[in-house]
């Protein structure tokens, strides 16, 4: 009977510790401004800012040192490729590297002096083209169309030589083009910049909300020295204390996290591969492990202004660390293995593997096993929590 | 000085009366562990990570799956050539591509390489064209470029040979058919950036945001901090004017002390150590814009925390603007291409002209007068926010007094 009682008890404190928190949650609007206005805030920019997903009419110049008909027609063609826009028209080589320099273009093609009379003497006049990788996205799509440009001016040129020749136009093709390469891309078909951006970076910045808030939430009882109370809401115990606070929290989180989903693969109708539910259950999990490690963080430094720092810095590291931008297989082996550190990693594994590519199941289930078992972090910190919680006796500055 | 002597006693007043908003400031700052691991471990730190993370600059050696029905002289021709570069490897190699594709899936591989059944036919028959597909794995754009640099230029390197018999068949001699094989050639030149490295892409524009970020995020800290414990020093002299225009100009030198060090290191110095990051720059330009892009910094990151009554709210609720920062200033998506309206909200962040305007100078060798625009804008930002936080600073000031 007493058994029975006790476990009753047990959840009926941590009711009771969930009941003050939500107080507490609506007692400032801070709690409701970090969570719901940020994250809502930065789906409403990401899915705006990528709304294209394919940069269009990017700026590039053009050195027309021919001007022929000719070459003004070259000029013409490339101005009406969907992807560039011929922004300046430049005198010199020197001119066009100012614009270059000055940021006003991403590239430029020069056409060389004589380029007509050599082109129809066949005398392989040279197109030069020039890009700025400094913007490494922005300039291969630049250099992709100029490219572009020049195989076409070569190929119209080959195919009028040839045919006047007498050939039919696919002997020609076959001479001109004896091998063609046909590229396919597998799992991003257009090569849709916001699929691969922002499948990721939106659960990255829920992390970084859940760390920050999380820690927050746990060190202003600290700070404001009514950790004995929140104990004592919890009969004293610390693992019903933290049960009770962080439970109104992850069904905020989650809720978020469902909202991040249905934006990306509802309304942006982003693909998805493999299974919804696994995305879905892989997210919930996500949340509780940032929940865990940033119990653990300000565990370990029962100060929240030490905490918060520490807590944002290890948030800021998961986004390059996570190897969605820079794949892991590039980084140093050292660094390799640190990036099993960041549950956003994890989480990036499931997103590749079931939304892009519908994989193998282990390759879902792997990184879900590796993320749960982040969930056991904040038992070591039990005590240290408790010991502080009831002392007070944590540093000020 | 004795002609003037109420003067002198105003000017050395106000001096010392500065010199300790400075003191007070740089004290503050020191006796804070929160916002010395924010701005001391993260600017110096997080430098050295990155660096050390994008080592390698370029990915090397992607596995990718050949898949050969042509099975033919041709063909194993092909794939040697290929799986020689150093951009990719081949780790596999199926009979079909069901096989291939599972691998893919498996991510085993990023990569596949087809051949069909009548590549080598084709390429004997003298007549029709020769397929060869790539099918690219896109999860990450990094793979895509890596297995079509080497299939594009193995792809030419083995067309021209082709072209050549061919065109001998047709009765060509060698020196004409070789003209005709190239019609209009071309060359290409990656300018700054000529591997296409993306530590060369990414690194700069981090260095820059880390130096921003820190300063903007301590800043809020601090001032949240300032608020909350009713530091009342400066009040004194609150129905003036030129009080909040003094404390303003103290505290922004003390922020404007600490970090002229600190981003010297992470804009100047740091790019020469990890040799693998451009820096063509010259660094006395680099130096003088530092100048406004601190100041505008600065000033921004005073007026925003203005508005910080606690120590945590700044912490809590700006850290993801770290990265709306990056992504509106228009680095890695192009600016060309962000919407109108957040192109322009992003013109009122310092951010913005500061990561061009740094990547002009760092990266592209540009002059003080080719980042004129940068500059330009930076200094109007310094005077645009340094008139805000003045204006607030006042009206906080004197909302303070009349409680």
């Amino acid at each position: 009977m007493t058994k029975t009682r006790n476990k009753l008890g047990v959840w009926k404190d941590i009711v009771n510790v969930a009941k003050r928190e939500t107080n507490i949650m609506f007692s400032r609007p801070l709690y409701l401004i970090a969570t719901v206005v940020v994250m809502l805030l930065c789906c409403f920019f990401f899915a705006t800012l990528l709304q294209k997903g394919v940069p269009e009419r990017m700026p590039v110049g053009v050195v027309d040192l021919d001007f022929t008909t000719t070459s003004r027609n070259v000029v013409h063609q490339l101005n009406s490729m969907q992807m560039v826009e011929v922004k300046g028209h430049y005198h010199s080589y020197a001119e066009a590297r100012d614009a270059l320099q000055r940021g006003e273009i991403y590239g430029f093609l020069v056409i060389p002096r004589h380029f007509y009379n050599q082109l129809g003497g066949l005398k392989r006049p040279k197109l030069s083209v020039y890009t700025n990788n400094t913007y490494t996205v922005a300039a291969n799509m630049a250099y992709k169309q100029l490219l572009m440009m020049c195989n076409l001016v070569s190929g119209a040129l080959q195919l009028q030589v040839f045919t006047a020749a007498g050939l039919t136009e696919p002997q020609a093709m076959a001479l001109i083009q004896p091998i063609v390469v046909e590229t396919h891309q597998i799992a991003n078909p257009k090569a849709n910049y916001a699929i691969y951006l922002i499948g990721t970076i939106l659960p990255g910045i829920l992390g970084l909300i859940i760390l920050s808030t999380t820690i927050f939430s746990i060190g202003i009882e600290m700070k404001n020295q009514t950790s004995r109370e929140w104990l004592e809401t919890a009969n004293g115990s610390m693992s019903v204390a933290l049960t009770g606070k962080i439970f109104p929290y992850s069904v905020l989180y989650i809720i978020l996290g469902i909202c991040c989903n249905t934006l990306m693969y509802k309304v942006l109708d982003f693909p998805v591969a493999g299974s919804f539910f696994a995305m879905s259950m892989s997210l919930l999990i996500y949340v509780c492990t940032m929940q865990a490690i940033a119990v653990l963080i300000i565990g370990l430094l029962p100060s929240v202004r030490t905490a918060l720092s520490i807590g944002a810095l290890y948030g800021m590291l998961a986004f390059s660390m996570s190897g969605f931008t820079y794949p892991a297989m590039a980084m140093l082996p050292a660094f390799r293995s640190l990036t099993w550190l960041f549950p956003l990693t994890h989480y990036y594994h499931v997103y590749v593997n079931e939304a892009l590519l519908d994989g193998p199941v282990q390759n879902t289930i792997l990184p879900i096993i590796y993320m749960l078992l982040a969930l056991i972090l904040p038992l070591f910190i039990i005590k240290r929590l408790h010991y502080a919680a009831v002392n007070l006796n944590y540093p000020t500055n | 000085m004795a002609l003037f002597p109420e003067i002198w006693q105003n000017v050395s007043k106000t001096v010392r009366f500065v010199w300790k908003v400075i003191a007070d400031t740089i004290y503050a700052v020191f006796h804070d562990s929160g916002v010395i691991t924010i701005f001391f471990v993260a600017g110096l730190i997080y430098p050295v990570l990155y660096g050390f993370l994008c080592w390698e600059n370029t990915v090397k050696e992607v596995p990718i799956i050949a898949v050969d029905l042509s099975g033919s002289k041709e063909s194993m021709e092909f794939l040697r050539k290929v799986d020689a570069s150093p951009d990719v490897k081949i780790e596999y190699r199926c009979t079909s591509m069901i096989e291939a594709e599972q691998l893919m899936k498996a991510q085993k591989a990023h990569g596949i390489i087809y051949f069909p059944r009548d590549y080598a036919d084709r390429i004997k028959g003298l007549r029709g064209q020769a397929h060869v597909s790539l099918y690219c794995d896109m999860t990450t754009f990094l793979y895509m470029k890596n297995l079509l640099l080497p299939a594009n230029m193995v792809m030419l390197e083995e067309m021209h040979q082709i072209q050549l018999k061919r065109m001998n068949a047709l009765g060509l001699g060698d020196e004409l058919a070789y003209e005709f094989t190239q019609g209009a050639p071309y060359e290409e030149t990656k300018l700054y950036n000529p591997i296409d490295g993306y530590a060369s892409f990414l690194i700069p524009p981090v260095l820059v945001l880390i130096i921003l970020q820190t300063l903007f995020l301590g800043i809020c800290m601090l001032r949240g901090t300032f608020y909350e414990e009713k530091r009342t020093i400066y009040q004194a002299n609150a129905h003036h004017f030129s009080h909040a225009i003094l404390v303003t100009i103290g505290m922004a030198l003390a922020f404007f002390i600490i970090y002229s060090g600190l981003s010297a290191i992470d804009l100047i110095l740091f790019p020469r150590i990890f040799k693998n990051l451009p820096h063509i720059g010259d660094p006395m330009n680099i130096l003088l814009f530092i100048v406004p892009l601190l100041l505008s910094t600065i000033f921004f990151s005073l007026f925003v925390s203005g508005f910080m009554h606690n120590r945590e709210t700044g912490m809590v609720i700006l850290l993801p603007t770290s990265l709306l920062f990056l992504f509106i200033a228009g680095v890695s998506w192009p600016q060309p291409c962000i919407p109108k309206a957040w192109r322009i909200l992003s013109y009122f962040f310092p951010s913005t002209w500061g990561l061009h305007g740094y990547l002009h100078l760092n990266s592209m060798g540009a002059s003080m007068l080719q980042i004129k625009k940068e500059f330009d804008a930076l200094w109007i930002l310094t005077g645009f926010y340094f008139v805000l936080t003045v204006v607030q600073q006042y009206l906080t000031f004197r909302k303070a007094r009349k409680h």
